[in-house]
């Protein structure tokens, strides 16, 4: 047999280069690089190792919620993703890095969005109707939503955006100085800015300023809890009933968002469930009763619960939006499972954006987008039966249409 | 034996027809699973040509008696061949949702690495065959050349292109063409066979097996197609890309190859492209609309206008869209079935208002609805107290770094011709365009012309405050350069924005793609090289050819085929009268260089002089000729390097390696960051580098 050649030897190896390397890198799971997805059934981020910067900035603040462990590493125990973090390394949510053994959060007093929204856009139904939320967020989010709606904030570095600078006293300056009768930490994930929310919550409830929390409700019990002593609002996206559907398209788990919403409802806080509903994932009828079913055993009929039109966004981009007949019958199904609240989002014009008393069934507060041209309550009771109705009203109704 | 000769030369055309009827399907089918951009298919054909000439590399094994060459293996190779493209587009079909979340949009490197995965079996045996049919005929014929298979391989690719050009894209679907396009091939590998034999139960099952794969992929058609949510109500494959209609529950969603464009019962995205601009104008008595979504024609019946002209350029959209009452008419409208950029040029009439209804600008084909030139165009058309609008991709709360430059480019050549444009950020950013001061306050607008809306009357004042619309106009770079027709530039800033969205960087792949070429290169002798460069700027030719028929003409969709069909034709001519004068050999390549660098210096001319005033029949006449230089070049180099059998496989790889390396670094990389006229430039510098390695070295 002949000896084989330099440059046959190379074309060999070329050839399997090709045929070997370039397959296995594409069967690879699709996040091999830090902190993206780990593959197609958990799209869950990872740890970024070695992504902190040197020195904590203008904007850090020492995390509240963490253990240090052995060689300067410390957990961060503000959400179930409790990263482990070596010095250098950088959270899931990008938020959290650790310095020399210490966790140091980078989104204290940065804000990325800073907006005057009408708390209905929240959504918050139940809660102050025509008032305006003075609404903020740094970058950062703990989850992976393929349709994530704010993706240009929530999957990128502090560092790699322009905010404002607007620490928490300021931030409470500029909520009373445009008349928002609460502050809303929301767009990306409040979670992901614990110390800056609690911080600037802090202030807002002693200056008489509500505090509004709109989530993904992905947070530990004790961070929770803490948080639960000045949010007076929240309103919590369930992104659906299924372990797995979260972790294929959301990066997450079930059952500490459940967690959380037990843990509002047993604090009494007002909230309020988003629920998007995805097609070929989350529009599968028996998990939305079995959904409705939770919510009535677990946290009773009183939290209003929002369907969300879904429309192609971000990576998903490939579905067609929600049938409007879908969510009207997702919407009779919850109000027949017993759940008295059951509004429709993203769908203008529909009687599902109105309120209706759950006792005597007249029209409440019709709704027309963020338009409150009728509004038959008076302090927290329906005008006609004057049963109780769950929420924070106004007293003495709300503001001018 | 001369019967053998001829039924591989016969094998070889068919082979030639259905590769290029499977690499034309293959890229429609691509473009309709993965993105419908121009980077897709340079990606297609990259992987198309690499795994081609690594196939053609590894038919040398066959040399070292690895896999002797034999009639019989070559017959059943080509039978495996014919069934294989069917195959290949199923697995395309189906494997989508194997590999991606169902649903998602994917980024660069799993579209790479998907095409490469899914095209490699057919792909690495169609290299295999070419040369491996020129050994088994040299087994046969000793004296007989390469070119001989050179110019069956081409007349058969020539063949291929037309038939799927003029007939295949018109009349019938994919897995339709592929059974027609396959056929003569099958027949022709089951005549290859020995006449008697022991074996023929089971060539005849093999036969029967690849007859069956291609029949089932008729049947499966539709069935491969079908979707997760709801129920395919259509599917058609127009000459311009693929259209399916989604019908779940009562909603009707219009898909174009693969994405929803819009559906029904969404009617606020209707309001904000119509009324944001009308609402600014006193009198809308004459509207141009360039492409339509549901509920568009009930808002602009609100203003009743005397006359809209519709313009879209796919019959087969419109009819779609009336027939699922996704549009309705009233009287006024006019429809008008055309490139909207051709109408514009051709048409005498001004319009009060021109409305754009596009996608976001990331293909070609789009991008030149955003350019200078086509700015220029409308203002032309539009009265002096009229409006312009069109849209982009919105945001919610933040403007991304890519997409504030991206809208600060559009911002900045839309504000070369309107003294007025203000960007408002709906659910897609609106750009109004006018000589008037723009009013933002378009609920009090409305009322004040007695137009109803549901969306904007009741969300406009909580989605479009006046800080948010401050402060997006704010954050308008005048510093970032405009979008040309010859320099688009929003279509690199595209280019990164999907790289952003992935978090993905293309340093590593252009690091690995420079290695393995740099090691290429400096393996392979001087005449390879010559063709490495030759192939090189054809292919780089065609892609310049189909990016410039995209701005100037833009639907290189449908005439994809005959691009391609083009830049074929010109090889066997070429490569006939190249064998004729092949004993020239250092001369003939020196002359063909000369050839092709004077073509593309002419072409450079023509693009920069005349622009879009040239007619289709240059792109077709430069192509041919771009060819024929290229087939002349092949026999000459192959006969300096001896025409032996190490010979033609190298002397086919550098060919297909160079042709992929133009396709690659013309459309990701030079196009779309130096334009069209400095990649032809470049080019050409690429063929300056060959003229002077020939000059300078010996016979």
């Amino acid at each position: 047999m002949n000896k084989i050649t330099r440059r046959q030897f190379l074309y060999c190896s070329a050839a399997l280069f090709s045929a070997s390397a370039i397959p296995a890198w594409a069967a690879r799971p699709s996040g091999a690089k830090p902190g993206n997805e780990y593959g197609k059934e958990d799209v869950s981020g990872r740890v970024f190792r070695g992504d902190a910067p040197e020195k904590p900035w203008k904007w850090s603040h020492e995390g509240l919620f963490y253990d240090k462990l052995k060689n300067d590493r410390v957990i961060c125990g503000v959400c179930p993703n409790r990263c482990n973090l070596a010095p250098g390394d950088r959270s899931v949510c990008r938020s959290k890095v650790n310095i020399g053994g210490t966790l140091y959060t980078l989104t204290y007093g940065n804000p990325c969005a800073v907006h005057l929204d009408p708390v209905e856009k929240k959504p918050l139904f139940h809660f102050k109707p025509r008032s305006k939320a003075f609404s903020i967020a740094t970058t950062g989010c703990n989850l992976r939503c393929l349709n994530c709606q704010n993706w240009e904030i929530s999957q990128v570095r502090p560092e790699d955006v322009r905010y404002s600078e607007l620490f928490p006293k300021e931030a409470v300056e500029a909520a009373k100085g445009v008349s928002a009768e609460s502050i809303a930490y929301t767009y990306s994930e409040p979670v992901t800015f614990f110390e800056y929310m609690i911080g600037t919550a802090r202030i807002a409830k002693e200056e008489g300023i509500y505090n509004l929390l709109i989530s993904n409700g992905y947070i530990n019990r004790e961070p929770l809890l803490e948080l639960c002593r000045v949010v007076d609002g929240a309103n919590v996206n369930l992104k659906s009933f299924s372990d797995s559907i979260y972790r294929k398209l959301n990066g997450g788990r079930l059952q500490p968002v459940l967690e959380t919403f037990r843990t509002m409802h047993e604090k009494g806080i007002h909230f309020e469930i988003t629920n998007l509903v995805v097609p070929g994932y989350a529009d599968d009828q028996e998990m939305v009763k079995r959904m409705c079913e939770w919510i009535v055993e677990s946290l009773g009929p009183d939290h209003p619960l929002h369907f969300l039109r879904f429309f192609p966004k971000y990576k998903l981009n490939r579905l067609p939006p929600t049938p409007l007949s879908t969510l009207t019958r997702f919407r009779e199904l919850a109000l027949s499972g017993g759940i008295r609240y059951v509004y429709l989002g993203n769908v203008p014009d529909n009687e599902g954006n109105n309120t209706y008393c759950h006792n005597c069934h007249k029209m409440l507060v019709e709704r027309k987008g963020y338009l409150i041209p009728e509004y038959n309550l008076t302090g927290n009771r329906c005008k006609f039966c004057n049963t109780v109705i769950p929420g924070v009203w106004d007293e003495g109704g709300p503001g001018p249409v | 034996m001369k019967k053998n000769e001829g039924s591989i030369t016969s094998v070889v055309i068919a082979t030639g027809i259905s590769s290029v009827v499977a690499q034309l399907i293959t890229i429609r089918e691509f473009l309709a699973q993965l993105h419908g951009n121009e980077f897709v298919i340079a990606l297609i054909l990259f992987n198309w040509l690499v795994l081609g000439g690594v196939g053609t590399l590894m038919a040398r094994l066959a040399l070292r008696g690895y896999w002797k060459a034999s009639i019989k293996r070559l017959a059943w190779m080509s039978v495996l061949l014919s069934c294989l493209p069917s195959i290949q587009i199923l697995a395309v079909r189906w494997f989508r949702d194997v590999f991606f979340i169902h649903g998602v949009s994917v980024g660069f490197y799993q579209t790479l690495f998907y095409i490469f995965l899914t095209i490699a079996p057919y792909t690495l045996i169609i290299g295999f065959v070419l040369p491996y049919s020129l050994f088994v005929i040299r087994n046969l014929n000793p004296a007989c050349s390469g070119i001989r298979i050179y110019l069956a391989d081409n007349l058969g690719d020539i063949a291929g292109g037309a038939l799927f050009s003029f007939f295949l894209v018109y009349f019938v679907s994919p897995m339709t063409a592929l059974l027609l396009s396959n056929l003569p091939l099958l027949v022709f590998a089951y005549l290859l066979f020995p006449a008697s034999g022991r074996s023929r139960i089971g060539i005849l099952s093999g036969c029967g097996l690849a007859l069956l794969i291609l029949f089932s992929g008729v049947f499966l058609e539709t069935a491969s197609l079908s979707p997760r949510e709801g129920e395919l109500a259509f599917y058609g494959e127009s000459r311009y890309g693929r259209i399916e209609v989604l019908r779940d529950r009562d909603q009707f969603t219009l898909l174009r190859d693969g994405r929803p464009v819009f559906s029904s019962h969404n009617f606020s995205m209707a309001e904000e492209i119509i009324h944001y601009p009308l609402s600014q104008i006193e009198n809308a008595g004459h509207i141009l609309l360039i492409s339509a979504e549901s509920g568009m024609m009930e808002e602009l019946e609100k203003y009743k206008p005397a006359i809209v002209d519709y313009v879209e350029l796919d019959p087969q959209i419109t009819e779609i869209q009336f027939r699922f009452n996704l549009l309705k008419p009233f009287p006024g409208l006019n429809i008008i079935h055309k490139d909207g950029r051709a109408y514009l040029k051709e048409t005498d009439t001004s319009y009060d208002a021109v409305i754009i209804n596009f996608t976001e600008p990331d293909t070609f084909q789009i991008n030149r609805f955003f350019t200078d030139e086509f700015f220029s165009m409308v203002k032309r058309r539009i009265r002096p107290q009229g409006i312009f609008s069109f849209s982009m991709e919105g945001f919610e709360n933040y403007l991304s770094e890519s997409q504030r430059r991206k809208l600060s480019c559009v911002y900045n050549t839309a504000s070369e011709y309107f003294s007025h444009v203000t960007l408002l950020p709906g659910q897609r950013v609106i750009f109004l365009c006018t000589d008037s001061p723009v009013m933002t306050d378009i609920p009090q607008r409305l009322y004040q012309k007695g137009i109803q809306t549901d969306y904007i009357s009741s969300f406009y004042y909580g989605n479009l405050t006046e800080e948010r619309i401050i402060k997006l106009n704010e954050l308008m770079d005048p510093a970032v350069p405009v979008n040309t027709d010859g320099s688009p530039r929003l279509i690199r800033l595209m280019f990164s924005e999907w790289f952003e969205k992935f978090a993905a960087s293309p340093v590593g792949f252009i690091a690995v793609f420079s290695m393995l070429g740099l090691i290429y290169l400096f393996r392979i002798k001087r005449e390879e090289f010559v063709l490495f460069t030759t192939g090189c700027m054809t292919m780089g030719s065609e892609i310049l050819v189909i990016f410039a028929f995209q701005i100037f003409f833009g639907y290189v969709y449908f005439q994809i085929g005959l691009i391609i069909t083009v830049f074929l034709a010109g090889l066997f001519p070429g490569a006939w009268q190249g064998h004729r004068l092949r004993q020239k050999g250092k001369g003939v390549l020196l002359f063909t260089d000369c050839l092709l660098i004077i073509f593309m210096a002419a072409f450079i001319m023509s693009i920069l002089f005349i622009g879009d005033h040239l007619p289709i029949a240059f792109f077709f006449i430069f192509g041919a000729l771009v060819s024929f230089a290229c087939g002349f070049q092949f026999p000459a180099a192959l006969h300096l390097r001896k025409d032996d059998n190490p010979a033609a496989t190298r002397a086919f790889s550098a060919d297909l390696i160079g042709a992929a390396c133009g396709i690659l670094v013309s459309s990701v990389f030079l196009i779309p960051y130096f334009g069209l006229v400095w990649t032809a430039v470049i080019l050409m510098a690429i063929k300056i580098m060959s003229l002077i390695a020939v000059a300078a070295g010996n016979e």
